[in-house]
């Protein structure tokens, strides 16, 4: 059974002007304790579909269509629910911890909150489960770091902290926003092998943002691949990268270095503003597969010949590698 | 003779004291040594923090050292003033990673390239127009946009100005610090194509600055890796590659995520993910992280991580020495 289910989700800035759509008809489900990943490059609208299934868009923002949580339609809840949600079933942690750590304040009393205020603990019970958190976190010393405040601490330790918050009431769904994109490669492994122990754990299902291919490869069962707000592509993460089928997620594929002095095959000019996304396919200026066809209608995201879906009006006939 | 070249390179900058103190003294590179041929990419790989960037800003005079040389040309770039100074100026040039921070906002593209040809004095004012013109097709943009400013373009396009600037006074060698890492995917294979012909015309060397793995291997011919503002393991790309040596080369190499597909591995020769994964290079059981460069550990500076360490390692610091056809700082490869 599905943990999450987004339909038709867009959202929307409001302008002077009409409104800017920068997540359009966006669907998945999230099975309970999978790890879903969701990819692309800087803009496509990763981070505001985190954030509308959190509740906590921009003030501009709205969001339209269904995000089923457990039952749930969390864009009809009122703010309380939400907010009785948020934090207790769904969890998110981000890209630089230290936006929403409070630097005045020590990890145990930050952690400990989480639990007296979700979990009605006593200030003293808290306080002691903050401390097994920060082991369960592999942070050295747990009872020592506890007392610390955040800037006494690398920015990897950091976001073990915000791991240890965002469990700290067994949520069942973790939300990363590319938890590890502000750490080097070695505490980058260190970071994701834990959320893996954790999910496991916890049976915690993940849905987990990031712009790296190899990421999502080595930590994702099933991943989309978003594209100026759309999702292009969406499959299980082996299939995706053996068997791709929309020609942008080829096009990544094609840009990273492989055979030595080969020239490389980068998808030509640049990711379009979302007010200035051409007509039909939004990939359809980019793209070395268009025909006339794909710059007047938007292609559907739909499986072609028992496949998983692809948004491509000719990827049937388009086959990888070419 | 190697163009540029780097002898004991040492600096060390002073850590504020609270009153009654003795000094304390960061250790950001502290004693390397690499040379530059002319027309090859060297890299310095490493993790944040571990000195790169202040190695640049060595190597291009910007600041001091402590002790230990560096000599373009066979010259202690520390000792030139007058015209061997600005003649130096002129043949190494940098590109920074963010493209950004690193063009002025209120300068058109036409004043930021011709400035350093008109600076150098390289093209005749009448000139300018075609000279600009010129420089802008060898980086792939139109020639339309000369009185454009920065902000109209997007990160990619702003990198290729910042090439065009470098090219404009026909340098010897390019820094490039970090000059992919604020791209996306997509768009850093761009500016990796647009560097590898600029190698095919033109004999510029670079001393590359990069972590990410996948760009080293297939960009450079020699790789110094670093930890802790020291060289651990120094190699030709290829080799270090194909069979990294030391545990801190290891495990960098067995964490950065990768892609594993079937028709990569078909495309794959030299660097086969198969060869990554011979039995030393399994993914290693990381250790903490790296200490602070204040209070560098005793031996070797990697023992406290490293999951081969022995007897000797927390006592003796070991030399960077010749092993296996490279340079390698490890107990392991060099007994003491
Ligand atoms: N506060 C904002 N006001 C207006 N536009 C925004 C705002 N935040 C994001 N956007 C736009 O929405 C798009 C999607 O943003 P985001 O979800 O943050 O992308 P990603 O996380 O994939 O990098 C971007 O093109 C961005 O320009
Ligand atoms: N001007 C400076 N004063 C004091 N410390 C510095 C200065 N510049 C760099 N450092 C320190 O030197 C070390 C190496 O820095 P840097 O060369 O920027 O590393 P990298 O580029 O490899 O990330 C870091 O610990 C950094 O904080
Ligand atoms: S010298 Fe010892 S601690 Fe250092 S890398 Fe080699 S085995 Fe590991
Ligand atoms: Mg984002
Ligand atoms: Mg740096």
């Amino acid at each position: 059974m599905s943990l999450l289910e987004i339909r038709d989700l867009n959202v929307s800035f409001r302008t002077k002007a009409s409104p800017t759509k920068v997540v359009s008809n966006l669907s998945l489900d999230i099975k309970e304790s999978e790890v879903f990943g969701l990819v692309g490059e800087s803009g496509c609208g990763k981070s505001l579909t985190a954030l509308s299934i959190m509740g906590i868009l921009p003030p501009n923002a709205y969001a339209e269509g269904l995000i089923n949580f457990n039952g749930k339609d969390l864009l009809m809840l009122d703010r309380e629910s939400l907010r009785r949600l948020r934090g207790r079933e769904i969890a998110m942690i981000f890209q630089e911890p230290m936006t929403s750590l409070n630097p005045v304040l020590t990890i145990g009393y930050q952690i400990s909150e989480v639990m007296t205020t979700h979990l009605g603990l006593s200030k003293k019970d808290a306080f002691d489960r903050a401390v097994d958190l920060l082991r369960d976190v592999k942070i050295p010393s747990p009872e020592i770091r506890v007392k610390e405040y955040p800037h006494q601490m690398s920015g990897g330790m950091r976001q073990r902290v915000m791991i240890a918050m965002a469990v700290a009431c067994n949520p069942s769904l973790l939300i990363a926003d590319e938890p590890t994109t502000a750490l080097d490669v070695t505490i980058q492994s260190q970071i994701l092998e834990l959320l893996q122990k954790l999910r496991e754990e916890r049976k915690m299902s993940i849905l987990l943002i990031t712009h790296d291919l190899g990421i999502i490869a080595e930590n994702a069962k099933k991943a989309a691949i978003m594209y100026a707000g759309r999702i292009v592509e969406l499959a299980e993460a082996g299939e995706l990268f053996n068997n791709p089928g929309h020609p942008y997620t080829m096009g990544l594929l094609d840009s990273l270095p492989k055979e030595k002095g080969k020239p490389l095959k980068p998808i030509p000019g640049t990711v379009p503003r979302p007010d200035k996304l051409p007509q039909g396919c939004k990939f359809s200026d980019r793209c070395r597969f268009v025909v006339p066809p794909c710059r007047t209608e938007e292609p559907e995201l739909k499986e072609v010949d028992g496949r998983h879906p692809v948004r491509c009006i000719r990827a049937a006939e388009i086959k990888w590698p070419y | 003779m190697a163009l540029l070249k780097v002898q004991s390179l040492k600096k060390h900058f002073p850590v504020k004291k609270a009153f009654g103190e003795t000094a304390q003294w960061l250790k950001a590179v502290d004693g390397i040594d690499f040379s530059v041929d002319e027309n090859k990419v060297f890299v310095l790989v490493g993790e944040s923090g571990c000195g790169k960037s202040t190695v640049a800003r060595l190597v291009l005079r910007l600041i001091t050292p402590t002790s230990g040389r560096v000599l373009f040309d066979g010259k202690d770039i520390f000792g030139l003033d007058g015209d061997s100074l600005k003649a130096f100026r002129k043949s190494v040039q940098i590109v920074f990673q963010d493209p950004f921070a690193s063009l002025n906002p209120r300068k058109t593209v036409f004043d930021t390239i011709s400035e350093p040809l008109k600076i150098h004095r390289i093209t005749e004012k009448k000139n300018m127009k075609d000279a600009c013109a010129e420089l802008l097709k060898k980086v792939g943009l139109g020639t339309d946009i000369m009185n454009r400013y920065p902000h109209e373009f997007s990160g990619g396009q702003r990198q290729r100005i910042c090439i065009a600037r470098a090219l404009a006074v026909n340098p010897k060698i390019i820094v490039a610090d970090e000059p992919l890492s604020a791209l996306d995917v997509s768009i850093q294979a761009q500016i990796i194509n647009l560097l590898q012909d600029l190698r095919k015309e033109t004999k510029i060397a670079f001393l590359f600055i990069s972590h990410d793995l996948k760009v080293v291997h297939y960009f450079s011919d020699t790789v110094a890796v670093m930890y802790l503002g020291k060289i651990l393991e120094h190699a030709k790309t290829e080799d270090l590659f194909m069979e990294p040596l030391h545990p801190y080369t290891i495990l960098l190499l067995s964490s950065a995520p990768k892609v594993k597909t079937e028709a990569f591995s078909v495309q794959r020769s030299a660097f086969s993910d198969k060869k990554l994964q011979t039995p030393n290079s399994e993914r290693q059981p990381d250790i903490g992280e790296v200490p602070s460069p204040i209070h560098i550990p005793s031996g070797c500076p990697f023992h406290p991580r490293c999951p081969k360490r022995f007897e000797p390692c927390d006592k003796i610091i070991p030399e960077l020495k010749e092993a296996k056809g490279r340079l390698i700082s490890c107990h392991l490869w060099n007994p003491y």
